[in-house]
């Protein structure tokens, strides 16, 4: 079985910044990657990478068995998109749906036939429904799903979006930062949901966080990472304090401290 | 990018026009010589001023606005005597009756005007539609189709209403169909405009959310663009509809069937009661659907 992830040789650069330089990493399906590191460390841009929003230009990168890149078949690139799933910030639920309309969309790629014609008027199949339906009833939001997605709030919409991801069933899962704006309890349902959606055997999860007392719950793997670079690569039971204070403090002392408001890579730069 | 790349010291030029603090110093400088242009020029020429005594004829006009002859209908003489210098009786009127008569046709001129402002808005909204989505740039048509369609959206824009209709009398006759082809075509432009800004303006993040689960295009659209534009759609076709039962009222002047026809006779017989009836009617009628079409619209939000 081919790896999940394959990276060779890459290396980002966009608007003449190096934001990314990786040699080689491999992540095989079934593993649990947690990316670890300061602010404009790359874990972002690695992400969105492997999704398929931004390209390199440099290197190559190997999802799911196939190579990235231009050219290739519209039908083969669809299947592709249908195996990742990806819960970023920068992509939003569609704010005039439903919170139910807005998980179904997750299952639209399955639908064939006739039935992927209904779904034009949004007219799903039934078990599709009782999905979308039970996928909201195990977040907590049974009662929220015929609410229109700009009324939901942040936490309410990050779930929903996971909920989503839930339908997709990828087998390649990238969340970024997939807590940053939840509660602590929200954080616990959300952290279960996304071990729920990559338990299946083959799954593969790969996620930014920040709060360290979830990597012994998203992760089997940490990858630490600084100023576009891969510094250290291990199992969580191996992670000592000073391992990671390391990696943030080495970026504090850095000769070009990072402005405190840095915005995040642009997001749409090779998606369509 | 950070806000400090993109901010401008004072002047310096950009596509050949000067920018920043400067520059709008600049652009206010050249808009007092315009004005002042065009004051000069027409006091020069003497052709500003306010006629032989304007405060007579202003008074004389309000008065007899103040009167509409609507009011005639209840209150009107019952036999009203037409008689020539020597005292015989030419013609005799029931005021009420002719008024009545009167109040009558501007009813059905109403209704025309209505018909020809929505059967026009209408197809000028499907006409508009095609072309919008060609123009948006962010659905990315060929460039050839794209400049052709912003072409045909700029030209009907900047024709007027009336020249429309004055050209149309001629090809398919007096009538609201005149009026209606008129309304269409000049109202394409507004809505090819407002079509693909609102297009301009989508989600694109949230659209490519969708694409990202995989889904097809014509899903995408459905899912992602669809429910995004709609409600835009509907906002910006009852604001021109109701821009166009205005400018219909106007068609009539041309031939074009409706109030407007009513209006020029009025003007001609120097009936301001009559005119003043007239313009109730189409203040009432604008009102009437602007306050129900920002209803709609706000429900739309």
């Amino acid at each position: 079985m081919s790896a999940a992830v394959r990276l060779e040789d890459v290396r980002v650069v966009i608007g003449g910044r190096l934001l990314l330089d990786v040699p080689r990493l491999t992540i095989e399906p079934g593993e649990r990657v947690a990316i670890v590191g300061p602010n404009g460390a790359g874990k972002s841009t690695l992400l969105r990478l492997i999704g398929a929003l931004i390209e390199t230009h440099q290197g190559r990168v190997e999802v799911l068995g196939r190579r990235l890149g231009p050219g290739g078949d519209m039908a083969d690139r669809r299947a592709l998109r249908r195996d990742t799933g990806l819960l970023l910030q920068g992509l939003h639920l569609v704010p005039r749906l439903t919170a139910r309309e807005n998980v179904l969309i997750g299952g639209l790629a399955r639908l064939r036939g006739a039935q992927a014609v209904r779904s034009w008027c949004r007219w799903y199949p039934q078990d599709l429904a009782a999905e979308a339906d039970d996928a909201l009833a195990a977040l907590g939001l049974a009662d929220r799903g015929g609410t229109r997605a700009d009324r939901l709030s942040g936490g309410e919409r990050q779930k929903v979006a996971l909920a989503r991801l839930q339908l997709q069933c990828p087998r390649l899962l990238l969340a970024d930062e997939p807590t940053s704006a939840l509660d602590p309890s929200a954080t616990r349902t959300v952290c279960h949901a996304l071990c729920a959606v990559a338990a299946a055997p083959g799954r593969t999860l790969l996620t930014v966080v920040h709060d360290l007392e979830l990597l012994a719950l998203l992760a089997t793997r940490v990858v630490g990472m600084a100023e576009g670079r891969v510094r250290w690569d291990r199992p969580p039971g191996e992670l000592t304090p000073g391992l990671l204070q390391a990696l943030y403090e080495r970026h504090a002392a850095g000769k070009t401290p990072a402005s405190p408001s840095e915005p995040a890579p642009a997001i749409r730069l090779a998606s369509a | 990018m950070s806000g400090l790349a993109r901010r401008h010291p004072a002047g310096p030029v950009r596509g050949g026009l000067p920018t920043g603090r400067a520059g709008f110093a600049a652009l206010v400088a050249a808009y007092a010589v315009l004005v002042g242009l065009c004051l000069t020029t027409l006091v020069a020429a003497g052709d500003l001023g306010f006629g032989r005594n304007p405060w007579d004829n202003l008074l004389k006009t309000v008065a007899d606005f103040a009167r509409p002859s609507a009011l005639d209908v209840w209150f009107g003489p019952e036999r009203l005597e037409y008689r020539s210098d020597d005292g015989t009786v030419l013609r005799v009127e029931n005021r009420r009756e002719v008024e009545a008569h009167f109040l009558a046709a501007v009813a059905r001129a109403t209704w025309v005007t209505f018909q020809v402002a929505t059967l026009g808005s209408l197809l000028a909204a499907l006409m508009a539609l095609p072309l919008a989505m060609l123009v948006a740039r962010n659905l990315r048509a060929p460039r050839a189709l794209a400049w052709t369609a912003k072409g045909v959206l700029d030209v009907s824009r900047a024709v007027h209403t009336l020249v429309f209709g004055l050209v149309l009398v001629g090809i398919v006759g007096l009538g609201p169909t005149a009026g209606v082809l008129a309304i269409a075509l000049h109202s394409m432009g507004s809505y090819g405009k407002l079509f693909a800004e609102s297009i301009e303006s989508l989600d694109m993040a949230a659209v490519d959310a969708v694409r990202a689960t995989g889904a097809g295009e014509v899903q995408v659209f459905f899912h992602g663009v669809w429910p995004s534009v709609l409600p835009q759609f509907v906002s910006h076709h009852l604001y021109v509809w109701e821009f166009n039962i205005r400018d219909s009222t106007i068609l009539g002047l041309i031939g074009a069937g409706g109030l407007g026809l009513l209006i020029s006779e009025a003007v001609s017989l120097f009936q301001w009661s009559r005119l003043a009836t007239l313009l109730i009617v189409v203040v009432t009628l604008v009102m009437a659907f602007d306050a129900l079409s920002r209803r709609i619209r706000e429900a739309l939000l």
